[in-house]
């Protein structure tokens, strides 16, 4: 951890946006206001050779990272080695800083979801994730950082809550975490936990990359839950949680806020990333604090 | 292979209307026919219902975007 005299915080956290075909026009005429650009690797595994050239002009501008969505790591059934094929294609093409998926399952009995879902949480998930995480850092050469996903459902058949299923897998496996703090905000506020409890019982020493997002409320049989749909702007509930973050983390964070539509102006979403800095810089002060204050 | 079945049988009641109904209508029934365990059948018999019905209603519209997209090229 680096602090100087002066008490800054040196700690080079970066803060960026998640790339989108709609937002690139307004992403790279910011590039000096946004450090690095998350892009989603599905897309591109079957895009024509004039796409894959544009992301690697990109990263040759700025600092790429990637971020899949279809693996599926977080299952008992072994992930598919075509889609670990083609991440390790892309990232040997665009040589990411790094790759991340999530901790969800995405298929199952032949039957496609089309989307991230939390899958039961036990021994089985467990080891199948931790599996799985290996067999992709063999295919792709490195591991992914690994994603906590929202759900609207309490994973039925689950033997252990959503924290200590993350800490096994992570235990167990050589990924560290990409910590998605809407997704934390979410699910503590569906399933009644606390969101501040939750953050300090994860290992801040493995916690990589951060993603902020918004959502909105939804309601079925009387029940209200927070549904993460990335088309609303990041809640204030969520820059508390990046300082909370902030102020545990011993090494620099990667922070990328993600907006999947209902885009507003790019400002609007700059001024998102601007809100993320003053969040990140008030915890490392806060931690700054409290390493003098062990010191004295 | 119990746990390949639970996740089978979640990911169908998620994206099939049809068995989502049936197994709404029956829970330990359709369960059982899927070959899931005692300790399984129990867990989808008390299942999160609302949280069965948005995550069904988030997933449609998902998969309809999918699809979209899909066939836009």
């Amino acid at each position: 951890m680096k602090f100087n005299r002066a008490g800054n915080n040196t700690i080079q956290d970066r803060v960026g946006l998640g790339w989108r075909p709609e937002l690139a026009v307004g992403i790279l005429s910011h590039l000096d206001r946004i450090d690095v650009v998350e892009v989603i690797a599905d897309d591109l595994f079957d895009a024509p050779r004039g796409e894959r050239r544009a992301l690697r002009a990109l990263s040759a501008q700025t600092a790429v990272v990637l971020h899949g969505v279809s693996l599926g790591l977080a299952s008992s059934v072994p992930v598919e080695t075509k889609l670990l094929e083609k991440t390790a294609r892309l990232c040997e093409e665009a040589n990411p800083e790094y790759w991340s998926e999530h901790l969800a399952f995405v298929r199952g009995g032949g039957v496609e979801i089309g989307h991230l879902t939390a899958p039961p949480r036990t021994d089985a998930t467990i080891e199948g994730a931790a599996a799985n995480l290996k067999r992709a850092r063999d295919v792709v050469g490195s591991a992914p950082l690994v994603e906590n996903i929202a759900t609207l459902i309490d994973p039925p058949g689950s033997d252990y809550d959503e924290i200590d299923w993350i800490d096994r897998i992570i235990d167990s496996s050589p990924s560290d975490l990409l910590l998605d703090l809407h997704n934390l905000h979410a699910n503590a506020t569906n399933f009644g936990y606390d969101e501040t409890e939750f953050l300090k019982r994860l290992p801040a020493e493995r916690i990589v990359a951060v993603h902020l997002a918004g959502g909105k409320w939804v309601e079925a049989l009387g029940e209200r839950r927070v549904l993460d749909d990335h088309l609303h702007d990041v809640p204030d509930a969520v820059y508390r949680l990046l300082t909370e973050l902030a102020a545990v983390v011993p090494h620099p964070l990667t922070v990328i806020l993600e907006r999947d539509g209902a885009y507003p102006p790019i400002e609007t979403l700059l001024r998102q990333l601007d809100r993320a800095r003053e969040a990140l810089t008030e915890g490392r002060s806060r931690q700054f604090e409290q390493i003098e204050k062990e010191a004295a | 292979m119990s746990a390949a079945r639970l996740e089978a049988f979640l990911a169908k009641i998620y994206v099939d209307e049809d068995s989502r109904q049936r197994f709404l209508a029956d829970p330990r029934g359709e369960a059982a026919k899927a070959g899931l365990n005692e300790r399984e059948i129990g867990s989808l018999e008390k299942i999160d219902r609302a949280g069965l019905i948005l995550t069904a209603q988030s997933l449609q519209k998902k998969r309809r975007r999918l699809y979209r997209k899909r066939s836009k090229g």
